[in-house]
């Protein structure tokens, strides 16, 4: 089940989940602690270059989705920016003080956050969350039944879309009064959350018990033989070599062609 | 014969806590879009409405009260971010982790036995200074202005109490009343007992 | 309750017939269950038994416990539910698979070979055995997919039902517990599924909880009846517990074989099938379409499709007065748009104050959505006149504000009652509407308490309506619809998953509600409610509406000729497959441990 329809299959998707989590990990650490402004615009450069050619998704698709890239950009960049310390003052306005560091550190903000949004994306849109699932189930060890919860909630998911909307129509016929002031919006909110986790704790419930009808043990359980195994490939070579040669590239980059030369953004 | 119940979470305690909090995680995605028409009124104003994204680890704890729900509620609710590929990508499953930390660190305290607006409100606010330490790491806030910190992380805190913690426990009290809660309470001794009584022999 | 059982020979104990192979499959002795917050015992020293290849079939009233038994015997209480219970001696099966009611709620994986591997992986069946398990399973059960790789959510319920039943033979069982698999199904999947059992159960000891059991009531080797306060009643074979307890059976409500015809012919039953007829012989319908010519000119045109039309027009109602013989609902060139894509078509149709519209047709036709539509939860076009005057169907504030107000002479029932209340009380559910619609405190406090009478749900005034019975739940929601007393009253599917009393219950509602004026529309895949209840019946079928005709009810009183004319009388065979509604819907039950009770 991948809810993003990717038009092509890469590497990437051939790659197995648990590599792939690996390594978006690593690049997710790198971009922690880089402290250079140059090298993590470049990080976001290239990054955002793989997810388009990596993801396998329609590209016009793709770049719909940096919309939100672009509000997580200024959001994380702004108040950084017009609120943080910083000792050379370019601007001030009241409670507004720009400075050099804080500007550039805002910035430098932006970009780790546009970083993280495409590795992030590279895991997401490769990797089905039942994949996902099964090869940490066979690859880390990781306990079947919070696996197999998290499988079966996904797969219950969309049945409360389905009942949401119904809701909707339904307190529509009931002639609902118009939402006015923050009590009229929390009590329309709880006409929508009451039902919806009520049926859904009834499900999930119903679902456990159908589960353990089917000798699914909770407990124990750990040893189990699997339909789908998960493998290693050379896919797995060859996404860690590209994942690699892209985060040295930005690195190379960011030394030879540096567009803001300034360095750490700390200024220690 | 009669087995004894088990102790420790069974498979539909982590089923219900993990679909409760998809669906919350869901809320929490289109949260941001309600966050941001905060963001033009001052800034930082959005820190008001923080403390949803800390409603699964208090909500799942309210339903289940057992230990380690708070975590995997604000993990999985993460994960639903994550797989509708929020901008913030895979930091989100760590703030989840550490904000669902902060929120069951206060219910462990209590040994899992208080639901009181005081325990929940102070989940709530221990969930925001759980995202407040993931901040210093990723985000340098304490290059802030003082004034700005202060202000920034007050709201969130009190946020995290309110919206975590007391409107969670008005919905968590909402379903009480739908009666489908009694299907996650373990069975009392004294129903066991009430199997021996007299008065139905 | 204690009258029933007067008179009965009292059991609560309930062994195998002896068994010349010895050992029982399964057996529980002296069991004591009490689900907690609850006041009485729901077992107080039971004990059943069933020998090896013995198939029992459970019945009782809602919340008797046949399924809470069926989870004591397989060991699911305590073992995976906590249920305080103790017994003096068990004797689990060895081996045992296990069928729930909802189609929807059994499965954790979203492909069906993922799903069936789910069951092979949890016994550590080697990987290369488990394709051809697979298959074999499938096959038993009848389910031919054109891959195993195949995405559960694109089958049919009926479908769902079979899977969940391939995947419990998969743990290749002795004992096959079926807490009923078909009470959520449509007459076709209840045949299907019943089919799939019987070709599966021999060898096997099968324990089958149900009310819906005209399609295997012959099949069981035994019936055990239970009272509502969990004791066994009685039992023996099929035709024995129902000549013995012909009265039981219909106070629980069970769909037992002739249920239907026993209703035909008690007080209520034949209130609610009364032929009716024009006695003027439908002059009254030829003026009123002179008079409607104007706008409803185009809906005459098509008299060919339609042969009620041809002749006048049969109403279910006598009315007279010119006001109460325009029609409440007149559609042309109708259609209902999802994602801006024709769902439903009706070239014409009109529906008459009176009327009681049955509208059948397969899963998936249109049926919901021309409901939705005519409720304008669904964009809409062509020509819809409510009460004579045009609904705007534009887009726009003004249309849609305009759209709205009108729509409000319409009530609404869903087919999940839990999703449209929207308070926590009872009577304010029913107040609500009213409120709304304008009238005041009092008055509306005492609709309500009128209402809430009339259904059978007084003294239950002040509970959150989720604490109802499945039964009482969906009265209640026909009770909000009602209360307001529209013009016209849309149902979808209202008798789904009910057990018999409710459904005769719903009916007679509607009924005192047509014969008031009120013009019903119905959604069913119940025959006999098309037949007997319904004035016309509406038959959609690929998003069209292909036929409207006069019921058998309306005809009954019409000249001899129409039967030929008109409505084709239905072959022997497709009233068999045809008959019954559904059965108790568990889903929707807000009771503590519902699921886990019948």
């Amino acid at each position: 089940m991948n809810i993003w329809n990717p038009v092509r299959i890469t590497w990437l998707h051939r790659a197995n989940p648990v590599v792939k989590l690996f390594l978006v990990c690593s690049l997710f650490l790198m971009t922690v602690l880089t402290h250079d402004i140059d090298f993590v615009a470049y990080q976001a450069l290239i990054f955002m270059l793989c997810l388009l050619a990596l993801s396998g998704v329609r590209t016009w698709k793709m770049l719909l989705f940096f919309i939100p890239f672009l509000l997580a950009f200024i959001s994380s960049s702004s108040s950084m920016m017009l609120f943080g310390k910083g000792d050379t003052v370019w601007w001030e306005w009241g409670l507004f003080k720009v400075s050099k560091e804080s500007f550039y550190r805002g910035l430098h903000l932006g970009f780790k956050g546009i970083a993280f949004a495409c590795e992030g994306l590279l895991l997401v849109t490769t990797t089905s969350s039942v994949d996902l699932f099964y090869s940490l189930m066979q690859k880390l060890k990781l306990a079947p039944k919070y696996a197999y919860s998290f499988m079966a909630s996904i797969r219950l998911l969309p049945m409360v879309w389905e009942e949401y909307v119904i809701r909707r129509q339904a307190l529509k016929v009931r002639g609902v009064v118009p939402i006015r002031g923050v009590r009229g919006a929390v009590n329309r909110a709880g006409m929508y959350v009451v039902p919806l986790l009520a049926q859904s704790i009834r499900r999930a419930h119903r679902v456990a018990a159908a589960m353990e009808a089917k000798r699914f043990d909770g407990d124990r359980g750990r040893r189990r033989t699997y339909f789908y195994p998960s493998r290693y490939s050379r896919y797995d070579l060859l996404t860690i070599a590209l994942l690699a040669a892209a985060a040295y590239g930005a690195y190379a980059a960011a030394g030879h062609f540096p567009w803001f030369g300034i360095g750490d953004v700390r200024f220690d | 014969m009669g087995a004894q119940p088990r102790k420790g979470l069974r498979l539909s305690d982590i089923l219900v806590t993990v679909l409760v909090s998809l669906v919350l995680g869901v809320v929490y995605h289109f949260w941001g879009s309600v966050y941001n028409l905060l963001k033009p009124l001052f800034f930082e104003a959005d820190e008001l409405l923080y403390g949803m994204w800390f409603a699964a680890a208090t909500l799942a704890y309210l339903l289940i009260r057992k230990p380690g729900v708070a975590i995997i509620a604000e993990v999985a609710a993460a994960h639903v971010e994550v797989l509708f590929g929020s901008g913030w990508g895979l930091t989100l499953l760590m703030y989840g982790l550490i904000q669902g930390l902060g929120a069951e660190l206060v219910f462990a305290a209590t040994r899992y036995r208080s639901s009181s607006a005081f325990t929940v409100a102070l989940a709530g606010a221990a969930a925001a200074v759980g995202s407040m330490l993931l901040d210093f790491f990723y985000s340098y806030t304490d290059d802030l202005q003082t004034w700005m910190f202060l202000a920034k992380y007050g709201m969130r805190i009190f946020s995290g109490a309110v919206i975590a913690g007391l409107l969670m426990l008005v919905l968590a009290k909402a379903l009480e009343r739908t009666g489908v809660t009694s299907l996650l309470r373990p069975a009392s001794q004294k129903d066991y007992e009430a199997l021996d009584d007299s008065r139905h022999v | 309750m204690s009258k029933m059982q007067r008179g009965v020979h009292f059991v609560n104990t309930v062994d195998a017939p002896n068994d010349p192979q010895g050992e029982p499959a399964l057996y529980v002795e002296g069991l004591r269950l009490k689900y907690p917050g609850e006041e009485r015992l729901m077992f107080k020293d039971l004990s059943f038994s069933a020998a090896r290849g013995e198939k029992v079939l459970l019945l009782g009233p809602s919340g008797c416990g046949k399924s809470t038994l069926l989870q004591v015997l397989s060991g699911m209480i305590p073992r995976a539910t906590e249920v305080p219970m103790k017994c003096e001696a068990q004797k689990y099966p060895a081996s045992w698979g296990y069928v729930f009611q909802d189609p929807d709620t059994q499965f954790c994986m979203p492909f069906v070979d993922e799903e069936l591997a789910f069951v092979l992986e949890n016994q550590c069946i080697p990987r290369e055995q488990m394709e051809e398990r697979m298959q074999a399973a499938l096959q038993a059960v009848g389910l031919e997919l054109e891959s195993l790789h195949v995405k559960i959510a694109h089958l049919s319920q009926g479908m769902k039902q079979r899977l969940a039943l391939a995947s419990a033979l998969l743990l290749e069982p002795e004992v096959l517990f079926l807490d009923e698999p078909s009470a959520l199904l449509d007459p076709e999947g209840r045949e299907q599924i019943w089919t799939a059992v019987k070709a599966v159960s021999a060898g096997r000891t099968l324990i089958i909880v149900e009310h819906r059991i005209e399609e295997m009531a012959e099949y069981a080797d035994r019936v055990v009846l239970f009272s509502p306060d969990g004791t066994i009643l009685g039992e023996g074979t099929p035709a024995d517990v129902f000549a013995r307890y012909s009265r039981e059976l219909k106070e629980f409500g069970i769909w037992y074989p002739g249920v239907w015809d026993d209703y035909a012919v008690s007080p209520s039953g034949m209130e609610v099938f009364a032929p009716l007829g024009t006695s003027s012989g439908g002059s009254r319908q030829d003026d009123s379409f002179a008079r409607d010519l104007g706008k409803a000119a185009r809906l005459q045109n098509r008299e060919g499709l339609h042969p009620v039309e041809e002749s006048g027009r049969l109403t279910g109602t006598d009315f007279t007065s010119a006001e109460q013989s325009k029609p409440a609902v007149q559609l042309a060139e109708f259609s209902g748009k999802r994602w801006d894509k024709a769902v439903i078509t009706v070239q014409g149709a009109e529906v008459y104050p009176g009327d009681f519209i049955a509208i059948v047709g397969p899963n998936g036709a249109g049926k919901s959505s021309l409901l939705l539509s005519l409720m304008g939860l669904l964009n809409a076009e062509g020509m819809y006149l409510l009460g004579g005057e045009e609904v705007p169907l534009g887009k726009g504030r003004r249309n849609r504000k305009q759209r709205e107000r009108m729509l409000r002479r319409i009530g609404f029932v869903f087919q999940n009652p839990e999703l449209q209340f929207v308070t926590e009380r009872v009577t304010d559910e029913v107040a609500y509407s009213l409120l709304v619609d304008g009238m005041s405190a009092g008055e509306a406090a005492e609709q309500a308490r009128r209402t809430l009478e009339r259904f059978g749900l007084d003294g239950k005034e002040s509970r959150h309506p989720y604490q109802l019975s499945t039964g009482q739940k969906r009265r209640l929601s026909v009770a909000t619809a009602m209360a307001r007393q529209p013009a016209v009253l849309l149902l979808d599917e209202p008798t789904f998953g009910q057990d018999a009393r409710n459904t005769f219950a719903i009916l007679e509602m509607c009924e005192r509600l047509r014969q008031a004026g009120t013009a019903i529309v119905m959604v069913t895949h119940e025959m006999r409610i098309a037949e007997q209840a319904a004035t016309h019946i509406w038959e959609i079928r690929q998003g069209q509406l292909v036929s409207r005709m006069a019921s058998p009810r309306l005809a009954a009183r019409r000249a001899p000729g129409f039967q030929e004319n008109g409505y084709p009388p239905m072959r022997a065979e497709d009233e068999a497959k045809e008959f019954g509604a559904r059965e108790d819907n568990k889903e929707s039950s807000g009771r503590p441990y519902a699921e886990v009770r019948s």
